[in-house]
């Protein structure tokens, strides 16, 4: 809710530094490509109401104009990254599993480029003034699954392998990851989070974990890499520990 | 202190402050509106005025009056219009705010979901909403300040308020504290069925750690310092002039002089030197000492 403009909640994409140059031209070009439609609407807009008629009524819509354009410039920047995402996708599928980090594995590879691609849609999406179409209508694209009257906008969730039920409160300054590095390796591993299952604030969920229906996770406690919360139970700690069983 | 009916806010577990998206969401569309027409017709003019004095002729007809020290103003234009911008915004939001107090008068104690004032704590939150976001995301680091004292948060003077999670009612935060980064102050905790509403009083000079929770009905009285990474459970009181640590608040310590801990510093140093000399051993157990 009241967050800085530091703690926005972006959805984290990190980049190897090793290829992060070498790909840079895919993130350029998505960029150019989310600010074409927001572009021709700009014209309609200044060709159709720059004129005698009309002029009162440009400058009195101008904010919702920004507004408009605002949401434009995302909409567009999730659809060009979610076409090239799919023929990257072709090339080679996302999966889960533990892999070396090095150049010269394959997968560890191409989840660099998908971070690379979902970079500016994500951003964008954090830094938006505006509280809807976030997460929730976000991620979706990217193939996570957010059910409906979930409290999410504030929390770091990951944009692959992560599942959330309906009516699910995710605090604020929360992550939810779903991926890891340890040493050499490098983790994907699905984190599914069932529904009204209500994380507290400043929590990080792990790779792996999986939270049943109706559990609670208690304020400032993270869950250990593949936990699994049970139904109806209330955890908290470092890492997360059964407190009460109901 | 006296609290009357602690028990009906005892929680397990602490959750984290929050809003549903309800239709008064909306309410942002509107401030944003009401502050770009004032932006946009003030510029309007002045921009008409300047074209004037270059000119002679009219940028589009209104009425203007025109004078030459208009061109000392340009620079100023850009600082200028985020003042307005924002100050518009404020001052327009904080009257939506007043009303929605008087319609609803704000009150601690525990809600269910869907009675008047679970709704008007989200038609409040949403007022609030995008003022303060703009106040932060600007570059003025004190608009902030500002933006929260518009909205009921008692702020006190030098206050470090920047980089945390703030609700913006039944906060009070006296003078000179300093609160770190990644923080969060709530005054609400939303579990999935019910709120939980609690006035928070942080006092003077007090120093919240970075990464800690401030749960709703926390006092801190004044001197008092939170540590780095702990959180404090619904109703706590954290006593002054000591440190607390702790997930929750459990352990105190006293705050030590700067000559007391050189002194300390000293004494481990030399207490190291001795066995070093001593030669028994090759791990220094500096705990100890």
């Amino acid at each position: 809710m009241f967050q800085p403009a530091s703690l926005k909640g972006e959805s984290p994409v990190p980049i190897d530094e090793r290829i992060r140059n070498k790909y840079l031209i895919l993130y350029i070009l998505i960029i150019i490509l989310s600010f074409i439609p927001s572009s021709l609407f700009e014209y309609w807009y200044v060709t159709y109401f720059w004129s005698e008629t009309f002029i009162w009524l440009f400058f009195l819509i101008l904010p919702l104009n920004v507004l408009v354009v605002i949401y434009l410039i995302q909409f567009s920047a999730v659809l060009g990254s979610v076409l090239i995402l799919k023929v990257v996708n072709l090339i080679h599928a996302p999966k889960e599993g533990v892999f070396k980090r090095s150049l010269e594995d394959r997968d560890y590879i191409f989840w660099n480029i998908r971070n690379i691609i979902k970079k500016w849609p994500l951003y964008l999406m954090a830094s938006n003034p505006f509280p809807w179409f976030k997460n929730r209508f976000t991620l979706r694209f990217f193939g996570v699954k957010i059910g409906k009257k979930t409290i999410c906008d504030n929390s770091w969730i990951s944009s692959e392998f992560v599942s959330i039920g309906k009516n699910v409160i995710i605090g604020m300054n929360s992550s939810v990851l779903s991926f890891g590095i340890e040493q050499d390796n490098f983790i994907l591993k699905k984190v599914k989070v069932e529904s009204d299952v209500l994380i507290g604030a400043k929590c990080v969920l792990l790779p792996g974990t999986l939270i049943k229906r109706n559990a609670k996770l208690s304020a400032h406690s993270y869950t250990n890499h593949n936990a699994v919360l049970e139904e109806n139970s209330i955890y908290m700690g470092h890492p997360a520990k059964l407190k009460k069983k109901e | 202190m006296e609290r009357e009916d602690d028990s009906k806010y005892e929680m397990e577990f602490i959750s984290t402050s929050g809003v549903y998206k309800t239709p008064f969401s909306l309410i942002i569309i509107i401030q944003l509106f009401v502050g770009g027409v004032v932006l946009f017709f003030v510029n309007l003019w002045f921009i008409n005025s300047l074209y004037y004095l270059l000119t002679g002729s009219q940028f589009y007809s209104f009425g203007i009056k025109a004078e030459w020290y208009y061109w000392l103003l340009l620079p100023l234009n850009i600082y200028g219009n985020i003042f307005l911008f924002v100050f518009t915004i404020l001052i327009f939001s904080a009257g939506i705010f007043r009303f929605l107090n008087k319609l609803s008068h704000p009150r601690e104690g525990v809600f269910e979901r869907g009675s008047k004032d679970w709704k008007y704590m989200h038609r409040r939150f949403w007022t609030a909403f995008f003022p303060i976001w703009l106040a932060r995301a600007l570059p003025l680091p004190w608009l902030d300040i500002i933006a929260f004292r518009f909205f009921g948060t008692r702020v006190g003077r030098s206050v470090v308020l920047y980089e945390g999670y703030i609700d913006p009612e039944f906060v009070e935060i006296g003078d000179f504290t300093m609160t770190s980064l990644n923080i969060c102050i709530f005054s609400h905790l939303i579990y999935q069925d019910k709120v939980i509403i609690k006035k928070v009083k942080v006092g003077k000079a007090c120093v919240v750690g970075p990464h800690t929770i401030i749960s709703p009905g926390t006092v801190m009285e004044d001197f008092a310092v939170l540590g780095v990474n702990s959180y404090t459970d619904i109703n706590q009181n954290l006593e002054g002039n000591l440190i607390h640590v702790g997930t929750p608040v459990s352990i105190t310590l006293p705050i030590q002089s700067i000559e007391e801990s050189q002194k300390k510093a000293v004494k481990v140093k030399d207490e190291a030197k001795i066995s070093k000399e001593k030669q028994n051993g090759s791990n220094l157990n500096l705990k100890e000492g």
